[in-house]
């Protein structure tokens, strides 16, 4: 028992931050219709800057994670310009290209400035975490579970409680029409994504201690986020969490019980199922028609 | 006072015009009916309007103001309210909140102030009442634009551009829609209606004009267009004179 919630407790962590990092993919889809292939970048990105802030900067560990999440928000905006704007009257195809060339650019980027040696972050508190009936509630994965709890909730409540989520939302469902109730349509995409990359920042913060910080983990990390993404239902944002940590779980405890090596592809043998049984996805949306 | 002053107007989305040079204007307080068949232009006269077509030119004034070359944002806070064709409620909000967006365009209003105005449409549109916390893609024809036009007046517009408020609608429901169009107009807002159908429209409207492929062929009021008998047989739908 005490073995099963373990994993469950690990799984539910690392299955946060794909939660994390798929939603900042969905409100993209949903914001502008675009897949991007770069969103597991904003965690590389966030998590390197950390790096920076506190290894060369030698920042205290709140100013560099505020810092790290603020600018790559102002990065989000910048991405936007770079990739999305220029196409954005060129239907979805062209974007999606050129998010793939950002990620080869961003990537090589922080390849030629840090090179291929993983970087190693501290954990957020000093304490390594206690244990409880027989689980050790290890420290970084509590941080990490209660962030992406707060976050979650925060978001839910922007976006149906206030008049800017409602803002949002409209945008997302008919941009023409938002602009002619005078919505600042240019400024809710742009608002998106910057919340989009801060919130891969973030993930990209929490998971830094964790796993080594390398050029290679925003791939990985964004490749189980699309696959959270396909699990939860395309373009949903209760998915996007559900599938986040559907997926966490299940990775961690095919480790544990069947292989430590094929753990990857437990993640994707999932969506292969999900593919097959159910396309539309946990909380299923129009697939087809998006896809 | 013309509120709306349009001169040679010129419109275009691709390579060919739309609208090939028209005037013509709208006066404080009047509801202006424009009249056409499919394709003529109707609703490209409304979308160059509000900013929304990509090459425009020509005289384009709201009261003192050229409107030409401005973002749509900007125009509507101007007090241009454009209720386009085929409503456009957004599909995944309530009743209210689409109500509530249509204020979008009025900077720094208070809350108490914009509750109270949405509380008058639904005194305006009491079929509303019971869907205020229905979502979008549940309503029926008439629903959503009943909708759509309460959500237009949120905006305070001086000018309010209605497309084929009709369109799609069991005549009860569409006597119902004009019955308010007139109500609007008589609080005092200016009203052009595009519309198909020159029965209804001219049933309300103070003056009308009608556009065929692009250009004006010809205006008048109500009893001077349905007096125009060949006007009357290729655009108004016949000798069915209300
Ligand atoms: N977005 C667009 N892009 C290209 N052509 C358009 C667009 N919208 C309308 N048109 C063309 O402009 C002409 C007038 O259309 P429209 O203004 O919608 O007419 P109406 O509202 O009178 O039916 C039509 O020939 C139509 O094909
Ligand atoms: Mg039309």
């Amino acid at each position: 028992m005490a073995m099963f919630l373990q994993l469950l407790f690990t799984g539910m962590g690392i299955g946060a931050v794909y939660a994390l990092v798929s939603l900042g993919f969905v409100l993209l889809i949903c914001a502008a219709n675009i897949v991007n292939f770069a969103q597991g970048d904003f965690a590389m990105l966030g998590a390197y800057l950390l790096v920076l802030g506190l290894n060369v900067f030698s920042l205290p560990y709140p100013v560099a994670i505020v810092l790290t999440i603020l600018l790559m928000a102002i990065f989000g905006v910048l991405f936007a310009g770079a990739t999305y704007w220029p196409l954005r009257f060129r239907g979805a195809l062209p974007v999606i290209i050129s998010t793939i060339g950002a990620q080869i650019f961003l990537e090589n980027i922080v390849l030629y400035l840090y090179g291929p040696v993983p970087q190693v972050l501290p954990g957020v508190f000093n304490s390594p975490g206690f244990t409880v009936g027989g689980v050790f509630m290890d420290s970084q994965y509590l941080t990490i579970l209660a962030t992406a709890s707060l976050l979650v909730l925060l978001q839910y409540l922007v976006f149906e409680k206030t008049l800017l989520g409602k803002k949002i939302q409209a945008t997302n469902q008919d941009k023409e029409m938002a602009s002619l109730l005078g919505i600042p349509v240019v400024f809710m995409i742009l608002l998106t994504f910057a919340y989009s990359a801060a919130l891969g920042a973030v993930a990209g913060v929490l998971v830094g201690p964790i796993l080594f910080v390398s050029v290679g983990m925003g791939g990985s990390i964004a490749l189980k986020a699309f696959a959270a993404n396909i699990i939860g239902g395309y373009g949903s944002i209760p998915g996007a969490i559900v599938g986040g940590l559907l997926l966490g779980v299940a990775e961690t405890f095919g480790a544990a019980y069947i292989s430590v090596p094929y753990k990857d592809a437990f993640a994707f043998l999932i969506v292969l199922a999900f593919l097959a049984v159910r396309p539309q996805g946990l909380f299923g949306e129009k697939v087809a028609e998006k896809a | 006072m013309k509120l709306l002053d349009i001169e040679n107007l010129t419109a275009r989305y691709n390579a060919s015009d739309v609208l090939k040079g028209i005037s013509f204007s709208v006066e404080e307080g009047e509801i202006v009916a424009l009249l056409g068949a499919n394709g003529a232009g109707k609703s490209t006269t409304l979308r160059a309007i509000s900013g929304l077509v990509p090459h425009v030119s020509g005289g384009l004034r709201l009261g003192d103001t050229s409107l030409l070359g401005l973002h749509t944002e900007a125009i509507v806070r101007l007090g241009v309210s454009h209720v386009p064709e085929g409503r456009r409620v957004f599909p995944g909000l309530t009743v209210e909140e689409n109500i509530i967006l249509g204020a979008s365009n009025r900077k720094g209003l208070q809350k108490a102030v914009l509750m109270r105005e949405v509380d008058e449409k639904f005194e305006l549109f009491p079929d509303l009442v019971r869907l205020r916390h229905t979502l979008g893609w549940k309503l029926s024809g008439g629903q959503l634009q009943m909708v759509a036009v309460a959500r237009g007046l949120m905006a305070k517009p001086r000018l309010l551009l209605l497309d084929e408020p009709s369109l799609g609608l069991a005549p009860i429901v569409v006597q119902q829609v004009f019955d308010i169009v007139t109500e609007i107009r008589r609080q005092g807002t200016t009203v052009l209606l595009v519309e198909q159908n020159a029965n209804i429209a001219l049933s309300i409207a103070d003056r009308g004009y009608v556009l065929e492929t692009g250009k004006l062929l010809v205006q008048g009021t109500p009893a001077e267009l349905w007096g125009n008998s060949q006007i009357r047989e290729a655009y108004l739908g016949g000798a069915s004179a209300a």
